[in-house]
C-alpha cells in the first residue's frame, strides 16, 4: 500500500518481471496474468484535501478495504512517501489498528524520498524498521516463530537476493544440494509467513552487501547468527561462495559434496563458455549498476578475457568503493554516482566496447555507438550461478557482436 | 545439421526451464465484495491509470530545443519519470533533480535549487530551464521564484550579465495531489507561454499548435498535413526530433542534446500568431486560452484529431483560419481511410469495444470506434475530466449508444466489469495486457502509456493516413482473435 499521491505507487507498479510464484484469481478457474510480481497497485491516491486534513483516516479505509478485496492476502505493507511523511500521518498508528481489526500482520515502512542520498537509505530503512518490528510480532505471536521440532542444523537464510528475472533458479539448488535447507530469501519470491522465521536460521548467507547486510548484521547482534559474504556470479566466484559455505558448517562430507556440485557445474557450462569467451576476448567494458554488481562484476568479465575499464555505482558507500578498488587494475576510472555528462566524457575517454547498465542510461551510450545490456533486470536471465553464467555471456555477444554497430561505423 | 548456427552455445537455463508453478493464494475464487467495485465508493485506488503532474510538464519540456527540466524534489520524482521515458521512448531523457534530503525537508530547498541551477548551467548550458516543482516542495512552500531570482543573481556576478541571455527559466508547479499528467501537461503549456510569449505588434501569418501526449509519429503526421495544406505552423513542445533520434555515432561534442525541439524564439512569438489550437482539451487547453486571453490570439480547443470526423474538424478550421483550400491530396488521404473503412465493415460493425485512456484520447478513440460501427461498452477516463465526458456523451448520444463512463476511476473497476461483460476488443495502454491476457480479449495499444511494442511511437494514430494505421491494427487484431483463417481471405 503506497501512502501517496498517485504517481509513487503508479511508477512501482508493473516494473519488474515475474519473480514470484503465488498468484491472485483473476476470475473462476483463472489465475492473475503472471508477467508482473505485482498485478495490482494499491495507493491511496492522496488528492489535495486529504493534504491538507491528513491522510490517516483515509489510509486505513484503503487498507480495510484492500483486506476485503484479498481474502487470501497474508499481509500488508505500508510505505509512506514525501508529502504523506511531510503532513505527518502516523502509518505506524494505522498498522497497528488496521492489523488488530484484520488479525493479519502489517508492517509500516517509513520512507520518504527525501530521507537519504539514494535508494540505499531506504534499503537501510527497510531493514532496520522490519527487523524491530519483526522481533515485536514474534514477541506478541509467538506461533509465527520456527518450533524447536522443525528446526534443523543446516537452516540457512539467503539474504540479499531478489530473485531477478528467476536468479533463484539456479542458485537456490546448489545450496539445496550442499544439503542445507534455506528458510528464506530476503527479499526475491519471500512470503510474510517466511519471513518471521528470519531468526531461527543457523547461517545468513549475504549475496548483495549493499541492500541487506543491515539485517544480517541485527541478526547476528539480537540471536548470534552469523553470516558469510558471498558472490554468485561467475565460476571462481560462484565456486568460493559454495567452499566458503560448505568450510563454515566444516563437514568433510560437505566440503567434498562442493568440490562434486563446482565440478559438475563447471563441466557442464565449459563448452558453452569457451566459445563466447573466444569472440569476447580483449573487449573492454565499462559497469554501471547499483553497487554490489559493480564489485561483483569485474572477476565475471576476466573470466569472459573482457577487461574492465570504468566502474561507476547508483549508490554505492565507501566500502563498496573499497571492494571495487580491490577487484579492478590500477588506472581503472572509478566514478560515485555519475551524472550523464560524467558517463558521456567516461565513453569518450575509456572508449568501452560495451556498457553494463540500466534502462535510463543505456539508450544516451547507445546513441553514440557503445552497445549495453540491461544490467539491473537483466535482457534474458538468470545470470547468477553457473548456469546463468551462459546467459550472462550470451547477452553480452549478442550485446557486443551484433552487427547494427558495424552497420553504424559505415559512412554512405 | 543446416549450418554453423546449430553450433552456437545458445542458453545455461532456458525460458522453458524457467517454467514456474503457479500457486493460487486462496482455494477458490473470491470476488470483490460489489459495493467496493466503483472506485467512486473506496478510499484504495488500485491500478490508477494517470500518474503524477511533474511528469506531464517534463514531458512537455522534452520537446523545447535544449531544454532541460529540473526537479525540485527528492530523487525519485526524477529517476521514475525518466525510467517512464526510456521505457516508452527507447531514447534518453535528461532530467535534473534538486536531490532533496532530510535537510531540504526541513530547511527548505533553497540551496538545492541554487546550486542546482548553476551546476546545470555550468555544464550542459542549456538554452531553456523549466523548474518542475514536486508534493515535496509544495508541502514545505518553496519559494521557487525567490530561489529563482537570486540563482540568478548569483550567477550574473559569477559569469557576467550574458548568462542570464542563454538561458530562460519557466517555473511550473505542479503538486501531485492536485491532479494528473495531464493537468501537469496543461500547465505546463499555460507557464510557458505566459512566461515567454510577447506581442511584437506586428502580427503573422504563423499557426501554433499544442498537441499533448501525442507521439513523435502523430506529430510528423500532423507536419505532413500542415505543409499539404500550406501554412506556417509551430508545434510547440515538439517531440518528434527529441524523443526519436537516430543512432549517430560518437557526437563531435557533448552532453548530449537531441536535434530537435520547438525553440525559445518561436514561444516567444506565440503571442503574434494568428491562431494557437489545443489538440488535446485537457493537455494544452489552458494555454492556448491564455494566448487568446491576453495576447488575443484566435484559440481553438480541438479535440484530437483521430478518425474521420475530428480531423475534417480540425482541417476544416485551419482551412478557415489561414484562408487556404484543404488540397487534393488530403481529400485522397481522407478517401483511402474511408475505403479501408468500407473494405473492413463486416469486422467491425456491431464489435463492442472497451476502451481505456487518458481523457483526450479516450475521448477521440470514442468517436473513432463509433465511426466504424463499433460499440463502446466501458470507457474508463484514467484522469477525471468534464470535457471528455461530454465529448464521449455528444458523440455516443449522435450513433445512440449509452456506454458506461467511468470518469476518473482505476482500472480495478474498469476490469472488474470487463470480466463481467467481455468485449470483442480493448482499445488501452500498455498497462491494459493483463486484463487482455485473463479475458483472452485482443488489446490493441494506443495512447499513454505504450511500452510493449516496438514502433508505436513512429506509427501515427492522427490524422487521415494514421486513421487508416490505427484502423488496420483494429481490424488485424480481431481477425486475428475472432475469425477462423478462411474466413479472412475474401
Amino acid at each position: 500500500m503506497i501512502h501517496a499521491p498517485v504517481g509513487c505507487g503508479y511508477y512501482t507498479w508493473g516494473t519488474r518481471r515475474h519473480l514470484g510464484d503465488v498468484y491472485n484469481w483473476a476470475a473462476p478457474g483463472v489465475l492473475e496474468n503472471e508477467a508482473n510480481h505485482r498485478r495490482h497497485c494499491y495507493t491511496t491516491a492522496m488528492t489535495e484535501q486529504d493534504i491538507i486534513f491528513g491522510g490517516a483516516e483515509k489510509l486505513k479505509r484503503a487498507l480495510l478495504e484492500a483486506f476485503r478485496i484479498n481474502p487470501g492476502a497474508q499481509g500488508a505493507i505500508i510505505y509512506n512517501t514525501c508529502s504523506t511523511a511531510l503532513i505527518g500521518d502516523d502509518i505506524e498508528q494505522v498498522a497497528r489498528e488496521v492489523s488488530a481489526m484484520v488479525g493479519k500482520p502489517v508492517f509500516a515502512c517509513a520512507s520518504p524520498g527525501f530521507c537519504g542520498v539514494s535508494q540505499s537509505k531506504g534499503h537501510h530503512e527497510f531493514n532496520t524498521q522490519f527487523y524491530r518490528w519483526l522481533l515485536k510480532y514474534r514477541e506478541k505471536h509467538p506461533e509465527v516463530c520456527m518450533k524447536e521440532e522443525e528446526k534443523t542444523p543446516y537452516d540457512v537464510n539467503l539474504i540479499g537476493d531478489y530473485n531477478i528475472d528467476w536468479d533463484l533458479v539456479t542458485v537456490v539448488p546448489l545450496f539445496e544440494k550442499l544439503g542445507l535447507r534455506i528458510l528464506n530469501v530476503f527479499t526475491g519470491n519471500a512470503r510474510l509467513k517466511d519471513l518471521f522465521k528470519l531468526p531461527d536460521a543457523k547461517l545468513n548467507i549475504v549475496h548483495c552487501q549493499r541492500s541487506a547486510t543491515y539485517i544480517a548484521e541485527l541478526l547476528k547482534e539480537g540471536y548470534e547468527i552469523p553470516f558469510v559474504r558471498v558472490s554468485l556470479f561467475g565460476i571462481s566466484q560462484t565456486a568460493k561462495s559454495l567452499r566458503d559455505v560448505a568450510a563454515w558448517f566444516g563437514e568433510e562430507k560437505m566440503k567434498r559434496r562442493a568440490e562434486e556440485i563446482i565440478e559438475e557445474e563447471t563441466a557442464a557450462i565449459e563448452k558453452a563458455l569457451s566459445w563466447y569467451r573466444e569472440r569476447l576476448s580483449g573487449k573492454r567494458v565499462a559497469i554501471y549498476v547499483g553497487a554490489p554488481r559493480v564489485w561483483h562484476w569485474p572477476k565475471v568479465m576476466e573470466e569472459l578475457g573482457m577487461e574492465v575499464v570504468a566502474c561507476m555505482t547508483t549508490f554505492g558507500h565507501k566500502e563498496d568503493y573499497e571492494k571495487i578498488v580491490q577487484r579492478v587494475k590500477p588506472g581503472t576510472l572509478v566514478i560515485d554516482n555519475p551524472n550523464e555528462f560524467e558517463i558521456e566524457e567516461m565513453i569518450e575517454t575509456c572508449k568501452p566496447d560495451l556498457f553494463l547498465t540500466g534502462l535510463k542510461e543505456k539508450y544516451l551510450v547507445r546513441k553514440f555507438g557503445v552497445p549495453t545490456l540491461n544490467s539491473h533486470s537483466y535482457e534474458a536471465g538468470p545470470y547468477a550461478g553457473f548456469r546463468g553464467f551462459v546467459n550472462f555471456a550470451r547477452d553480452i555477444y549478442q550485446a557486443v557482436c551484433a552487427p547494427v554497430w558495424r552497420l553504424a561505423r559505415n559512412e554512405i | 545439421m543446416i549450418n554453423h548456427v546449430s553450433e552456437i552455445p545458445i542458453e545455461g537455463i532456458t525460458y522453458k526451464q524457467l517454467r514456474i508453478e503457479k500457486k493460487p493464494l486462496t482455494p477458490e475464487y473470491v470476488p470483490p465484495p460489489p459495493e467496493l467495485v466503483p472506485a467512486a465508493k473506496r478510499a484504495v485506488c488500485i491500478d490508477p491509470s494517470r500518474t503524477c503532474m511533474p511528469f506531464g510538464a517534463m514531458w512537455a519540456t522534452l520537446g523545447v530545443h535544449r531544454a532541460i527540466p529540473f526537479v525540485q524534489g527528492a530523487q525519485g520524482c526524477t529517476t521514475y519519470v525518466r525510467y517512464t521515458f526510456s521505457r516508452i521512448f527507447r531514447e534518453p531523457a535528461s532530467i535534473a533533480t534538486a536531490s532533496f534530503h532530510e535537510d531540504a525537508a526541513v530547511f527548505g530547498g533553497r540551496k538545492n535549487l541554487i546550486r542546482g541551477v548553476r551546476n546545470l548551467v555550468c555544464r550542459y548550458k542549456p538554452e531553456l530551464i523549466a523548474i518542475v516543482t514536486t508534493c515535496s516542495s509544495e508541502v514545505i512552500g518553496d519559494d521557487i521564484q525567490s530561489f529563482l531570482a537570486e540563482a540568478q543573481d548569483l550567477m550574473e556576478e559569477e559569469f557576467g550579465p550574458e548568462v542570464l541571455d542563454l538561458t530562460k527559466f519557466v517555473v511550473v508547479n505542479t503538486p501531485s495531489f492536485a491532479g494528473s499528467h495531464v493537468e501537469g501537461y496543461n500547465r505546463a503549456a499555460h507557464e510557458f507561454l505566459k512566461a515567454l510569449s510577447r506581442k511584437s505588434g506586428q502580427p503573422s501569418e504563423d499557426l501554433y499548435f499544442i498537441p499533448g501526449f501525442l507521439m513523435p509519429g502523430d506529430l510528423r503526421e500532423l507536419k505532413h498535413l500542415f505543409e499539404l495544406m500550406g501554412v506556417s505552423y509551430h508545434i510547440l513542445f515538439d517531440i518528434s526530433d527529441t524523443l526519436d533520434c537516430p543512432l549517430v555515432g560518437m557526437p563531435n561534442k557533448i552532453p548530449y542534446y537531441p536535434p530537435g525541439g520547438t525553440r525559445v524564439e518561436e514561444f516567444v512569438r506565440a503571442g503574434d500568431a494568428k491562431a494557437i489550437f489545443a489538440l488535446s482539451p485537457d493537455a494544452g487547453g489552458a494555454g492556448a486560452k491564455w494566448l487568446s486571453r491576453r495576447h488575443k490570439v484566435s484559440a481553438f480547443v480541438l479535440p484530437m484529431p483521430i478518425g474521420v470526423g475530428n480531423t475534417d474538424e480540425l482541417l476544416k478550421t485551419v482551412s478557415e483560419v489561414s484562408g487556404r483550400p484543404i488540397p487534393e491530396a488530403i481529400r485522397w488521404e481522407r478517401g483511402i481511410l474511408l475505403d479501408a473503412m468500407a473494405d473492413t465493415l463486416h469486422y467491425t460493425m456491431m464489435k463492442r469495444v472497451a476502451i481505456c485512456g487518458d481523457p483526450d484520447f479516450a475521448a477521440a478513440a470514442t468517436r473513432f470506434v463509433c465511426e466504424l460501427g463499433m460499440i463502446p461498452t466501458y470507457i474508463l477516463v484514467g484522469t477525471k475530466s468534464s470535457s471528455a465526458a461530454e465529448e464521449i456523451w455528444k458523440v455516443c448520444e449522435e450513433y445512440n449508444y449509452k456506454p458506461v463512463i467511468m470518469n476518473g476511476s482505476d482500472q480495478f473497476e474498469w476490469e472488474y466489469a470487463l470480466k463481467n461483460d467481455k468485449p470483442d476488443v480493448i482499445l488501452g495502454h500498455s498497462r491494459c495486457v493483463n486484463i487482455s491476457k485473463e479475458i483472452r480479449v485482443p488489446l490493441v495499444r494506443f495512447g499513454f502509456p505504450v511500452y510493449d511494442r516496438i514502433g508505436y511511437q513512429r506509427e501515427p494514430i492522427v490524422g487521415y493516413r494514421g486513421g487508416e494505421r490505427f484502423l488496420a491494427r483494429i481490424v488485424n487484431a480481431i481477425l486475428d482473435h475472432h475469425y477462423p483463417d478462411d474466413r479472412t481471405h475474401q
